[in-house]
């Protein structure tokens, strides 16, 4: 079908339905799941049973002589192939396979190869380690002293250019220590009216994609093609290039559909162990997690955040020290970056003069932690957010009030001296405190049940420096297919993208194809992470459009077309070709400017080229007989510039609260003896519909992010931020209790609840 | 898991002591362990065959004694390797004895102890609520047949102090 | 993966039959929900599953009794005892604990035996039956009737012998009575209870003639609380009476898991044991 130019495209602020949508509901949309390849070995692995120790002994002959075992190998045999098989984003110190030493409990330390997969996990429980146990670290503020030495060496990988300035430190757990200081902090403290300080922690959790990672490596002659449930697809490509010593040419990665991902399927994954097991056995290998083994597999930081305040007698914030442990498991994963990147927002939006930071990436013997949608931002606004309405509390004034004159504004410099530009802080704080009607009187409920409410801000500033390309196809016939290596994992972007291409070329949306990330055809993209991909893609999208728009207009002018002409693409190719041919090849690449922040100070005149800004509201009711919180109300207000597709932002934003809503409520991995114990969705729940707070309301602000594609930003991460903290805030609200640990379970309230009347409950 | 507790007996501590240190006593307290062998005054290794419901699992285990101090102190670290999966068991008890005197003028030994039982692996990933039960009820059951034992002594019963 | 031979016969007697082999590791299969997770997840690999669907139909009837009571066959599945009317009209209790019970694919396949047999005492069916005074019969060489309370002796363990299967689930008249189950979670709304109550009051005016107190989840199995019923039985239903039955369940001893402590669950005893009281009874407020 030829592809109609609409003049007024009206593309981009359309509410366009996933064009993915009817694939998904009819089971046809492609998941790597379901591929199999003629020869296909399936993969199984044996996990390591202690936290800490060395390797006496792997014996693998019992699983090696069962029937229909192919192959068994072990780190040892990993390096018969690859000399120094240990990768990651930010250190290489994760092994393919344990060499000499396990991190953690669910480390993995042998592979099975099968034809069938129940013959490979039945071999896998037949393997027998042998391991003199070292002791071990599982606490982050403990591993800054502990004598537990998690990794002997540290190898900086030195692939991202954010990360470039990691440098390794022996005999530490300290996998990065970022500091920012800002003025004087200690004169501020002393001259202050009020200093408050607390302690928040927050629990390990899990990213619980409904579909466990999944990875296929087919080896061709010097040659890999890898199909993998990714995030990162030209990450992947790197590093294993890297890993075998070959160009990245000699390696393939394809993405599908992603089930879910949440940071959990990012940089690299089980890809290496594949590719490795498939060039040693020359077969075809997939190795899929069960949902148990995602819990050994990438997690979400536990932190401890120690954070003091200064506040004069007008109720402005003079001075802020932060301190933040970051439990980053066994592996550094991208540990470091959330630790920095995060680090540098950790005073939160607010205009204060004097800042000091530290932020510590921690390695323990937990399994690894990395990022799980915010990049360590909900643990932050957790801290600060509860932390800010104790100050307000503290001071006698309005919570809303004492926001509103602390917040930074348009063209205040944040605390690393960036100037705030775009970031509509005092809108969506605003617009926040006019839909809960908060300067009217709140019904406090009687009996038993008794409610409160609060509110939460938090912001988030996008990484930087990242690069993103994108190819625009017109063809002949006008219609048009866009090539790009952002992965579409349920958040909408193929569609979004589609909206920017059809909205610069004049076409429908839904009649644009998405060609899906394949590092053979689509052009590199630093990942699908981090609410980045809107932005960085969204601008090389548009960018490679209007390459593709000039093109045409040369191409018409050449054929003697007048300019503006309306005449159909198709028909400027049939002049130009005369017969249906030929094609238009528009390229965009984008880079933000970005300054990296100095080294001691932290300090950068341009940490980041938007910020993503984020409240919630929150009414609930408290059973004070059981200690259990309902959600009555709760209220996502949110800055995402201008939206491309308002629908589906009202679900990004709505999907993000409820996760945090898991986190703040229920979620938690318990451990002991660095042995998760409720690995599995029986035993660890994450939240269903009967979750859902009784009212929810998503809400994007006017806003217009000026360096975005058609205005917008990132929109993934928003509504995570002020969750937890309103959640704790409207508690104490409600009944008094103030929380200082994550997860709010019901009992830790009553026990609060009991501990104000003086008692204690029995046992 | 942890687990702690304790109870009177009715028997001076010097005796209790000797006995709770008898590693062929304090096995037949435990159900479902059979073929202890002493490898040397320190170390042992025995089966440990256990039921829930329909669900047989079996364990080698090896216990430590890693510190003694006559009458007042045990300290024994075990380590077991479930059969047939990979997981790993390991607990490291310790049970203080304290000298009292009775109502009636008679010596008595109260003891406590704690447990600190983990597994690791498969059946500690998913088994752990059923695990627990199991290890509560083996518990019981050993407090019950110490009691038993030394309740049978000519004089006196056993109390328990702390459950 | 090792194998195991999975029978179909016709008949229950058949399977019981195929299952008094003294091997623990042959298990009868009717709705497979809960011994699907445990294959699945490896904690349990069986030697002999014996299929029950193929045996006689009256094992999944629904029917009524002479006496005001019904007949549940073992092998009706949760849905449809959730949707039949006789059971709807005898004990809607039943139906409205259904719709909190695990979800609508998960209650079209499993079967009322089953989920009794199975002595995880997290379910819901158990103690809202053993509420209701429900009773179960047996098959196999020595059949017996053996109420719904007195079928377990543990975590994950029943009186049941091997061979031996529920063949039916027996619900006696409900005249006078009034029923009601709360399910306490402590974490999403789809968790395990942390604690499940039933009750069952029979009133004469504003006398309590009986009672059953039934906890479960919180308990290593389900418990029958006779302190909680000697407090009601003979009282006048209401605030006072209510709390006082709370306060005797909370003799039970609970057991600490992910859910909550052991402290904790003793107080959701008390106050849940009493306002599932005044629930059922309309009774000493809300």
């Amino acid at each position: 079908m030829n592809e109609i130019r609409s003049i007024s495209a009206k593309q981009v602020g359309r509410d366009v339905p996933r064009l993915e949508s009817r694939q998904k509901v009819t089971g046809r949309a492609e998941y790597t799941h379901n591929i199999t390849l003629p020869g296909m070995l399936y993969a199984k692995l044996c996990r390591s049973t202690v936290a800490h120790g060395r390797i006496l002994s792997i014996d693998v002959s019992a699983a090696r002589d069962l029937p229909g075992v192919h192959a068994v190998y072990t780190g040892e045999t990993i390096r018969t192939l690859i000399a120094e098989p240990y990768f990651g984003p930010a250190f290489h110190d994760q092994p393919i396979l344990a060499i000499g030493k396990v991190h953690f409990v669910g480390e993995p330390i042998a592979v099975v190869l099968a034809a069938d997969p129940y013959v490979a996990a039945e071999a896998a429980q037949m393997i027998v380690a042998e391991y003199e146990e070292l002791p071990a670290v599982f606490d982050e503020v403990e591993a800054m002293t502990s004598a537990a030495i998690v990794h002997e060496t540290l190898k900086p990988a030195g692939t991202f250019a954010d990360l470039k300035h990691l440098s390794g430190k022996s005999n530490t757990n300290v996998a990065l220590d970022y500091q920012l200081r800002r003025g004087d902090t200690d004169a501020a403290f002393a001259a202050a009216e009020h200093v408050f300080e607390h302690e928040f922690h927050t629990q390990q959790v899990m990213h619980t994609p409904l579909e466990p990672m999944v990875s296929i490596a087919e080896p061709g002659d010097n040659c890999l093609t890898i199909y993998t449930a990714s995030q990162s697809p030209s990450f992947v490509c790197t590093e294993i290039a890297r890993l075998f010593g070959w160009r990245e040419n000699q390696v393939r990665v394809k993405v599908p559909y992603l089930g879910g991902g949440f940071g959990a399927k990012l940089y690299i994954k089980l890809e290496a162990l594949v590719a490795a097991a498939a060039m040693l056995a020359r077969r075809p290998v997939k190795l899929s997690l069960t949902m148990e083994e995602q819990f050994y597999t990438i997690t979400k930081h536990a932190s401890t955040f120690r954070i003091k305040s200064a506040v004069n007698k007008d109720g402005r914030i003079t001075a802020r020290r932060c301190e933040i442990f970051w439990n980053g498991g066994a592996f550094a994963d991208i540990g470091p970056r959330v630790t920095q990147k995060s680090g540098f927002t950790s005073p939160g939006p607010y205009d204060i003069d004097n800042v000091s930071v530290d932020s510590y990436a921690l390695y323990t013997n937990r399994p690894p932690a990395g990022a799980l949608r915010g990049f360590g931002i909900p643990q932050l606004v957790w801290a600060y957010e509860s932390h800010t309405d104790l100050l307000a509390r503290g001071i006698g004034m309005d919570a809303v009030e004492f926001r509103r004159r602390n917040l930074l504004r348009e063209g205040r410099p944040q605390a690393t001296g960036t100037l705030m530009h775009d970031a509509a802080i005092i809108e969506v704080l605003d617009k926040t405190a006019e839909l809960m009607n908060w300067t009217a009187p709140f019904e406090r409920g009687e009996g038993v049940i008794r409610r409160g409410r609060a509110i939460a801000i938090g912001f988030k500033a996008v990484v930087a420096p990242t690069t993103s390309g994108a190819i625009v196809n017109l063809s002949a016939d006008g219609s048009a297919a866009l090539y790009m290596s952002t992965v579409d994992m349920g958040q909408g972007s193929d569609t979004a993208m589609a909206q920017i291409v059809a909205e610069t070329l004049g076409l429908v949306a839904e009649r644009v194809k998405v060609v899906h990330p394949d590092t053979d055809v689509t052009p590199y993209d630093m990942a699908t992470l981090g609410s980045r991909s809107t932005f960085h893609m969204g601008n090389a999208v548009k960018l490679a459009s209007l390459h593709a728009l000039e093109q045409l207009g040369a191409m018409a002018r050449e054929v003697g077309l007048p300019e503006g002409t309306n005449y159909e693409i198709r028909d400027i190719f049939l002049k130009k070709y005369g017969m249906q041919a030929g094609n238009i090849i528009g390229v965009g690449s984008y880079v933000p400017p970005y300054t990296s922040p100095q080294k001691g100070t932290g300090l950068s005149d341009n940490v980041t080229p938007f910020w993503m800004v984020g409240a919630a509201g929150v009414e609930l009711s408290v059973d004070t007989e059981t200690g259990h919180v309902t959600i009555d109300r709760l209220i996502n207000v949110a800055d995402v510039g201008r939206p491309l597709n308002p629908a589906i932002v009202a679900t990004q934003l709505s999907g993000a609260a409820m996760m945090q809503l898991g986190f703040t409520l229920f979620e938690n991995m318990d451990l002991d003896h660095g042995q998760v114990t409720n690995a599995s969705l029986a035993d660890y729940k994450i939240p269903g519909m009967h979750d859902l707070p009784t009212v929810m309301d998503n809400v994007i602000v006017d806003n217009n992010q000026q360096n975005g594609p058609y205005g917008a930003k990132g929109v993934g991460e928003t509504a995570t931020f002020g969750v937890s903290p309103a959640i704790a805030n409207a508690i104490e609200d409600a009944v008094g209790v103030r929380l200082t640990s994550l997860p709010l379970t019901p009992e830790s309230v009553l026990r609060g609840i009991r501990a104000l009347r003086g008692e204690k409950l029995e046992g | 898991m942890k687990f702690d507790g304790g109870f009177t007996v009715p028997a001076e501590r010097e005796i209790v002591f000797a006995r709770l240190n008898d590693p062929h006593f304090f096995a037949s307290c435990l159900d479902g362990v059979s073929e202890l062998v002493e490898v040397d005054p320190t170390h042992f290794t025995a089966r440990l065959a256990t039921r829930i419901a329909y669900i047989k699992f079996n364990f080698a285990i090896s216990v430590e004694i890693a510190e003694i101090v006559a009458p007042s102190r045990v300290v024994a670290k075990s380590e077991g390797t479930p059969l047939g999966i990979v997981g790993r068991l390991t607990a490291l008890a310790t049970a203080d004895l304290q000298a009292s005197v009775a109502e009636d003028g008679s010596a008595q030994t109260e003891v406590t102890y704690e447990i600190d039982v983990s597994l690791a692996g498969k059946l500690g990933s998913i088994g752990q609520p059923v695990l627990r039960s199991k290890a509560r009820e083996m518990e019981r059951s050993f407090v019950e047949k110490l009691h038993a034992a030394f309740a049978t002594a000519p004089d006196g019963t056993v109390q328990e102090i702390v459950s | 993966m090792r194998g195991f031979e999975f029978l179909r016969p016709g008949t229950l007697n058949e399977a019981s039959a195929l299952l008094a082999t003294g091997d623990a590791a042959a298990r009868p299969f009717a709705g497979g929900t809960g011994l699907m997770l445990m294959m699945k997840t490896g904690v349990f690999s069986p030697s002999r599953l014996v299929c029950l669907r193929q045996t006689e139909a009256e094992h999944r009837a629904i029917t009524p009794t002479g006496d005001g009571g019904a007949r549940i066959g073992a092998l009706a599945s949760l849905s449809q005892i959730e949707h039949d009317p006789l059971l709807c009209r005898l004990a809607p209790v039943i139906a409205r604990t259904m719709t909190t019970l695990a979800n609508v694919r998960v209650r079209n396949v499993a079967r009322i035996g089953g989920t009794l047999a199975h002595g995880d005492p997290h379910m819901d069916m158990p103690p809202t039956l053993a509420a209701l005074r429900a009773s179960v019969v047996t098959s196999g060489t020595a059949s017996r009737t053996v109420p719904v309370e007195a079928l377990y002796a543990g975590y994950y363990e029943t009186i049941l012998q091997p061979g031996e299967l529920i063949s039916a689930v027996l619900l006696p008249d409900q005249t006078g009575w009034h029923s009601v189950y709360l399910k306490c979670t402590t974490r999403s709304a789809d968790d395990w209870p942390a604690l499940g109550v039933a009750v069952s009051v029979r009133m004469d005016g504003t006398t309590i003639t009986d009672s059953r107190v039934i906890i479960s989840a919180a308990t290593e199995k389900l418990t029958r609380v006779a302190a909680a019923e000697a407090v009601l039985n003979g009282a006048t239903a209401g605030l006072a009476a209510f709390t006082a039955a709370g306060e005797a369940a909370r003799a039970v001893e609970t057991i600490e898991d992910a859910r909550g402590s052991a402290a904790y669950k003793t107080e959701l005893v008390g106050v849940y044991v009493r306002r599932a009281l005044q629930q059922a009874t309309g009774a000493g407020g809300n």
